[in-house]
């Protein structure tokens, strides 16, 4: 992630409204107005948030696959890869933790009876 | 927040109460070392409840410590959870460590021991690292706030 993408999603994400439609996008795609209603904005104004989040590569405008004359807009899976790499991150660092924790406790503890 | 968690489970061929000494009393002997896992120091377990996991770390002047967190549950042989805080985390920020010791049933010596790392949903980075500041502690700081929607996301990208 370049840091100019970083302050861009950073932007995009210090508005609670603007967090807000990523829940709900979250959940699955969802219509301009429905937004609005759901976060209780004027459409202008949710028209507004959602152009931001659109720069920022957080959320695209698509049409749905069952409906092409409903245009939606939904998360951007590329934007939040390298945010979702954290928790792997942190997963691969208990991984290798506790593969060395086994290790040392095989190593020092005999036992009960016969071989590993 | 279910989803706001990190397991690992791991299957060690040793008695519960081995494993839960060697995971506590040890726990210098084990931890790896290397700039991604610690200071540069030595770490301790102080094995008792409100205990706490710290690392001392020799320099010229004294040594420092910095602790990580305090034990908030203790039941050995078979579980203690402790509260982890990295050194980039605000007052306050804090996530929590649970650490279980189950013996397999049918092995004589035995445990599963199992990891869950949870809470990163609840740290919110109030002053977010602008320009100039290290990428690794943003993307740090934005992935712990971002904890439990990275989770559903997983099942959203895969």
């Amino acid at each position: 992630m370049r840091a100019s993408d970083v302050d861009r999603t950073l932007a995009a994400l210090a508005d609670p409204t603007r967090r807000g439609v990523i829940d709900l996008l979250r959940k699955k795609p969802r219509r301009a107005g429905e937004l609005a209603e759901a976060l209780e904005m004027t459409p202008p104004a949710m028209s507004r948030h959602l152009r931001v989040l659109r720069k920022s590569g957080l959320v695209e405008e698509t049409v749905l696959e069952e409906d092409a004359r409903v245009r939606v807009y939904r998360l951007r899976r590329e934007a939040f890869e390298s945010l979702r790499d954290w928790l792997d991150r942190v997963e691969a660092f208990w991984t290798m933790q506790l593969d060395s924790f086994v290790e040392h406790a095989e190593r020092t503890r005999p036992l009960t009876k016969g071989k590993r | 927040m279910k989803n706001d968690q990190v397991r690992v489970s791991v299957r060690v061929r040793v008695p519960p109460e081995a494993a839960f000494e060697v995971f506590t009393k040890e726990v210098d002997q084990w931890w790896r070392r290397g700039p991604q896992f610690r200071r540069g120091g030595t770490l301790h377990f102080e094995c008792e409840l409100g205990g706490r996991l710290f690392e001392t770390i020799s320099e010229r002047d004294g040594a420092q410590l910095a602790v990580i967190g305090n034990i908030t549950v203790w039941e050995p042989p078979s579980r203690f959870v402790f509260e982890w805080r990295a050194s980039n985390f605000d007052p306050g920020e804090k996530t929590e460590v649970e650490v279980t010791f189950e013996r397999i049933p049918g092995e004589r010596d035995g445990t599963m021991v199992t990891v869950v790392h949870r809470g990163f949903s609840k740290i919110r980075p109030d002053h977010p690292v602008r320009h100039g500041a290290e990428e690794a502690l943003f993307l740090r700081r934005m992935g712990m706030w971002w904890g439990e929607l990275m989770t559903s996301l997983r099942e959203f990208v895969r």
